[in-house]
């Protein structure tokens, strides 16, 4: 049986994830509950419908997904338009994503081969090579499915196309060991340097988080670390200081780029089509102003020695 | 990757960032304070219709009623230029218009009139709802009227509707619009460029001597001795009449300038009289003269005929040794070079040319359009070309930002970096300039037309997107545009229209008769394989372009009865040699081209029919052809499958429907590629739209692809974007990849790809180094031309909901770029729904 992947996005051409144009593989499962998450399609590990209501041309019109539904009362509907699954008894079937016509319900995750995902990879060949560019995969927590990462990282070593690999860390370090020789580059976050607020505000500690980082640091491996800058979480002085001194002193000031991600309220929709609640709906935030403020912070790195810059860019 | 480097360079850092994108309220963009003024006085001043030109030919046509045609012609033009009213403009520092003041369109009686009259007394051109002129008053109104009733009958129009038979008119724009020939049928052809090293070499006094020379070499033996003799006299009494020009306007530079109070316009005046009085018969001695003869003899080809696209050729190489002797010598600095090429540039956005209704519905904007500038590529040998010219031209034009020159860059392989940087910094600039052009194909495209790969190589754009060579090939391009999702419909319903029915003007000579408008080669219903189907696409293709072609070769040869051009003759070195004018096959190479829109919808279109009905069986064509009968209503959810990811669609880099797509293209280059003219040459398939898609599907029923009556047909090379959605969904490298599976240079008039993207998706140097290499893998891969829309949809509807505040944001359209406040409705909204991509 080869590798498969739990995958739920395939994005060509994207340049915000490592260096050039990539292509970039979103793999399913993740062991975080970051309040902030943008991609709530990709936690749970396994594949789930998503309703987009507007999408739906209407029960009178259609009544595809019912028709084919398994379980009674699971499809909701509000005007006529499926609303919402009551997601305790589906059984994630997939039979109403086959029989929609309007993309009214979608699929969020797909098992795909690696040679399967090799095949759209290698499409765009020319581009990593003019730009610098590669394969990233992401998540979800894409060290979750490790061996697949594993296989799919050799075959593009194999063929000389660029790896990246952008992980919560929060794995066990054997995990990462298993695809790190077929890694170029590492991206990660510093969500919090306090562990008690890291785990209220995503679910776990950070202890393992930060322990991995060190190891790849001392291993000598490429890194990219990113703050997602969340305005009253994590953007205080203590925590920013705290963060400086971390890098400098425990990874040895050996960051390629520190890339502050602002606040932006992305994924609403996607929480909504899985019926999930979005946490962050309260937060309104001055874009005007916080963006200043992530720039002043930026700012901080900088004259701390820390190469940093807002944005996912590694060059002004 | 190999790169490489050039020396060349402008007044500027080769990498200076202009701009992100389109930027309301800024009126300074050049340096030179004189170019900010007269670009603000062109954008302030009104279109108007100015009737000079009609009155003057008019009144030679009379005085010379019995007269070889050729004859007739020059006696026309030379009344013209020795009475039309000179201009000269304030601060301007290069002389000469087209017979009218700028922004004014004169009228050419000699190609259409009747809707002229049925215009102004029915539809004044004043109210139309875009691309509306102004008459001065009521009496210039009466007189044009009176005017153009003299030339009823005697018109290019009325001939060929006289010659044409009903099953060439059917199809046509006097029918059910499958194919339209307005451009040519009511207007000069254009689409040239001519020979502007030889003018720069040898002057009009240089051609004038080699037409006396030639003529007196003719033999009576010669069975077409008379012809012959009749264009080199029809020249001569031309190409003297425009050294009388030229020295019309040197005495009122001269007078104006004893006049002059101001000591330093006084002398800029005297400049411009002392180098038209240079350049009035000898050729130009320095860059100043060089820019002076080329403003005038390009605008005389515009008196001749109002044909557009009337391209500048490869610029930066033949007013090269101008600058370089001025610059050596220090005669001018680079500064005062980019000074004339900026104040040239805006100059050349005063010819305007009035269109009828049914041409500007295919193609909005009031200038004549097409007017390429080629900068870059490679000499005879294949080595590249840039010099200092080539970086000043896109600095002239990111500091204009003007509808014209239509600036084009030739890339190929070894273009050096530097080149690459300004043209994508113009580019992010978000004016719609520079389109561009891949050297690979487009010169395997000229090849295909005969020529050797020394010629080839000197190619340049004419138009949107025409490849031509300068001085030798007459090409016809853009004679017609082709609604290919109108000949899909006679696939569909066995040769007729879905809506076949009595209220259709022809119903009383078609369906009312039960006859059908094309001929019957099965319908949906009715096929039992795909192979059937395709088989039916290439009987309908072969019919209607057999109509469509038969009748171009009709409009070429009314041409060259009624209105031959021997003033544009002389720049084409074949012409003169040969004693031929141009209409009649006299330049080297000869063709018509024709070109295809809506591809796309016709491929997934097809795409749709053999995975629903043939592969999967979701649906019978039956039922298919039902929804379109019924223009999707009552099937909503076959609109939403056909409209969604799990139907194939071209532009997604997927194999099944891309194929499609490369049949439809090739089955249109087939049918069009090898069919003789009458000037000798070929005809040449174009697959672009510019923006005709838009009026075309706005005379197009449903089509299977998911698309209602009405809206907009596929533009160019583009993907299918229906008022549901988008079809291509992977992003600009999928597209790329789709594109270019089909073989560009089979398209040898031409192929044309939009790409669009927001503002902050190229921002950094991040994102102008993804830029740049995206277009080199996109020309790495075979695709002929692109051109960028750097734009959000914001900014376009800000734009809607402003229009006063942005008056001159340039959009590129396709080919083009115009000012999009002037756009029609429709086409505002086609533009809109394009994919923006992002990276």
């Amino acid at each position: 049986m080869p590798q498969q992947g739990n995958i739920f996005n395939v994005q060509r051409f994207t340049i915000h994830d490592g260096p050039g144009m990539r292509t970039e593989l979103f793999l399913k499962g993740c062991p975080l509950r970051c309040e902030w998450c943008s991609n709530p399609e990709g936690l749970k590990t396994y594949i789930q419908p998503g309703v987009y209501k507007s999408k739906c041309i209407s029960h009178k019109n259609c009544g595809a997904c019912e028709e084919v539904c398994p379980e009674p009362d699971v499809l909701k509907f509000v005007k006529g338009k499926i609303s919402s699954i009551d997601r305790d008894k589906c059984v994630n079937c997939l039979a109403c994503y086959d029989a929609c016509p309007s993309e009214a319900i979608k699929q969020w995750g797909k098992m795909m081969t690696v040679d399967e995902c090799m095949k759209i990879i290698r499409k765009d060949r020319g581009y990593y090579e003019r730009s610098g560019g590669g394969v990233t995969v992401s998540g979800g927590e894409p060290l979750l499915q490790s061996d697949f990462v594993t296989e799919l990282f050799k075959v593009c070593k194999e063929e000389g196309i660029s790896t990246c690999f952008e992980s919560t860390l929060y794995v066990k370090w054997e995990e990462i060991e298993k695809v790190l020789p077929f890694t170029d580059l590492v991206i990660s976050d510093l969500k919090h340097m306090d562990t008690n607020i890291h785990k209220k505000y995503t679910g776990v500690q950070n202890e393992r988080i930060l322990e991995n980082m060190k190891m790849l640091v001392k291993k000598g491996y490429e890194l990219i670390l990113r703050i997602p800058v969340i305005p009253g979480v994590n953007d205080d002085m203590k925590n920013i200081g705290d963060t400086a001194d971390f890098i400098l002193q425990e990874l040895d000031g050996r960051v390629r780029t520190l890339q502050l991600l602002s606040f932006m309220r992305l994924g609403e929709e996607k929480y909504q089509s899985l019926d999930m609640p979005y946490k962050m709906a309260g937060i309104k935030v001055n874009r005007k102003l916080f963006q200043k403020h992530v720039e002043q912070l930026a700012k901080y790195f900088n004259e701390r020695g820390i190469h940093c810059l807002v944005g996912t860019k590694e060059k002004e | 990757m190999n790169e490489n480097h050039t020396k060349a360079c402008g007044t500027e850092e080769f990498d200076k960032v202009y701009c992100l994108g389109y930027q309301v309220h800024h009126e300074d963009w050049s340096p030179f304070l004189r170019v900010n003024h007269l670009r603000q006085t062109f954008l302030d001043r009104e279109y108007y219709v100015d009737v000079e030109r009609l009155r003057l030919v008019t009144e030679s046509y009379k005085e010379h009623p019995v007269c070889p045609r050729k004859l007739q012609c020059a006696y026309a033009f030379e009344k013209v230029l020795l009475n039309t009213t000179l201009y000269i403009y304030d601060e301007d520092l290069i002389v000469g218009e087209i017979a009218a003041p700028a922004k004014a369109s004169p009228i050419y009686p000699e190609f259409s009139v009747n809707w002229i009259i049925d215009e102004i007394l029915h539809h004044p051109f004043e109210e139309r709802e875009h691309d509306q002129f102004y008459i001065r008053n009521d009496e210039e109104r009466k007189e044009i009227v009176e005017l153009c009733k003299w030339w009823q009958g005697r018109t290019i129009a009325d001939q060929v509707e006289s010659r044409l038979e009903e099953d060439q008119k059917k199809g046509s724009q006097l029918g059910k619009r499958i194919y339209q020939t307005n451009l040519y049928h009511y207007a000069g052809a254009g689409h040239l460029a001519i020979d502007y090293a030889k003018l720069m070499e040898v002057g009009y006094n240089g051609l004038i001597a080699e037409a006396k020379e030639r003529m007196e070499g003719l033999s009576k033996r010669d069975p077409e001795y008379a012809d012959k003799k009749e264009f080199y006299q029809a020249l001569i009494i031309m190409h003297e009449a425009a050294k009388k020009y030229i020295e019309r306007y040197a005495v009122l530079a001269e007078s104006m300038a004893t006049e002059e109070k101001d000591k330093k316009r006084k002398e800029e005046l005297e400049a411009i009289a002392e180098n038209c009085h240079a350049i009035a018969g000898e050729p130009p001695k320095t860059f100043w003269q060089a820019m002076q003869l080329f403003n005038i003899a390009t605008a005389l080809i515009q008196v001749e005929s109002n044909g557009h696209s009337i391209s500048y050729g490869r610029m930066d190489q033949w007013l090269y040794p101008y600058y370089e002797k001025d610059i050596k010598s220090g005669k001018i600095s680079k500064e005062f070079a980019l000074e004339l090429i900026e104040v040239e540039y805006v100059k050349m956005n005063n010819p305007t040319k009035l269109k009828d209704y049914g041409s500007m519905a295919l193609r909005n904007g009031r200038g004549f359009g097409g007017e390429s500038l080629t900068l870059g590529g490679v000499d005879k040998d294949g080595n590249d070309v840039t010099n200092d010219l080539t970086m000043l031209m896109l600095e002239a034009s990111a500091h204009t930002r003007m509808m014209n020159p239509w600036v084009c860059v030739r890339m190929h392989e070894n273009t050096p970096y530097e080149l690459k940087v300004k043209t994508i910094e113009c580019v992010r600039a978000g004016y719609g300039h520079p389109k561009i052009f891949n050297d690979g194909p487009a010169i395997q495209g000229m090849m295909r037309k005969g020529m050797t790969l020394e010629e080839a190589r000197d190619y340049c754009v004419v138009g949107c997107v025409e490849i031509s060579l300068p001085g030798k090939e007459y090409g016809w391009h853009d004679a017609a545009y082709v609604n290919t999702p109108k000949m899909m419909e006679m696939v569909l319903n066995g040769g007729r229209c879905l809506n076949c029915g009595p209220t259709c003007p022809r119903w009383e000579h078609c369906g009312g008769k039960g006859e059908h408008l094309g001929p019957d080669t099965g319908s949906l219903d009715t096929y039992q394989t795909f192979e059937e189907v395709l088989e039916s696409v290439d009987k309908q293709f072969e019919y209607w372009t057999d109509q469509m072609c038969s009748s171009l070769c009709i409009i070429d040869n009314t041409h060259r009865a009624l209105k031959p051009l021997p003033y544009v003759s002389a720049f084409f070195g074949a012409c003169m040699e040969t004693g031929k004018d141009l209409t009649e096959g006299g330049a080297k190479y000869n063709g018509i081209g024709p070109q295809a829109s809506g591809i796309a919808t016709c491929a997934d279109s097809l795409a749709t029919i053999k995975q629903l009905v043939f592969d999967e069986k979701k649906c019978t064509g039956e039922e298919l052809l039902q929804a379109v009968k019924d223009n999707w209503v009552g099937h909503e959810k076959l609109y939403a499958l056909v409209n969604s990811s799990k139907v194939h669609h071209y532009g997604n880099d997927d194999d099944y429907a891309d194929e499609l797509f490369e049949y439809m293209f090739e089955c249109y280059c087939r049918h069009i590629t090898g069919r003789t003219n009458p000037r000798g040459g070929y005809f040449s398939p174009g697959v672009y739209s510019v923006n005709a898609n838009v009026a075309m599907g706005l005379n197009t029923n449903a089509t299977v692809d998911g698309r209602k009556a009405g809206e907009a047909i596929s533009e160019n090379m583009g993907p299918v974007h229906t008022d549901c959605c988008s079809h291509d969904i992977c992003g600009p490298t999928a597209l790329t990849n789709s594109l270019t599976k089909v073989d560009h240079s089979l398209a040898s008039n031409g192929t044309l790809m939009n790409m669009r993207f927001p503002q902050d998706a190229v921002a950094g140097e991040e994102g102008r180094d993804n830029l740049i290499h995206f277009l080199d893998e996109y020309l790495a891969k075979g695709a002929m031309h692109v051109q960028f829309n750097i734009m959000s949809v914001e900014t376009m509807k800000a734009a809607q909901k402003k229009p006063e505040d942005y008056k001159d944001m340039l959009v590129r359209v396709a080919g083009y770029s115009a000012y999009f406040v002037e756009l029609g409705k429709p086409l505002q909204k086609d533009l809109i729904g394009r994919t923006e991509l992002h990276f």
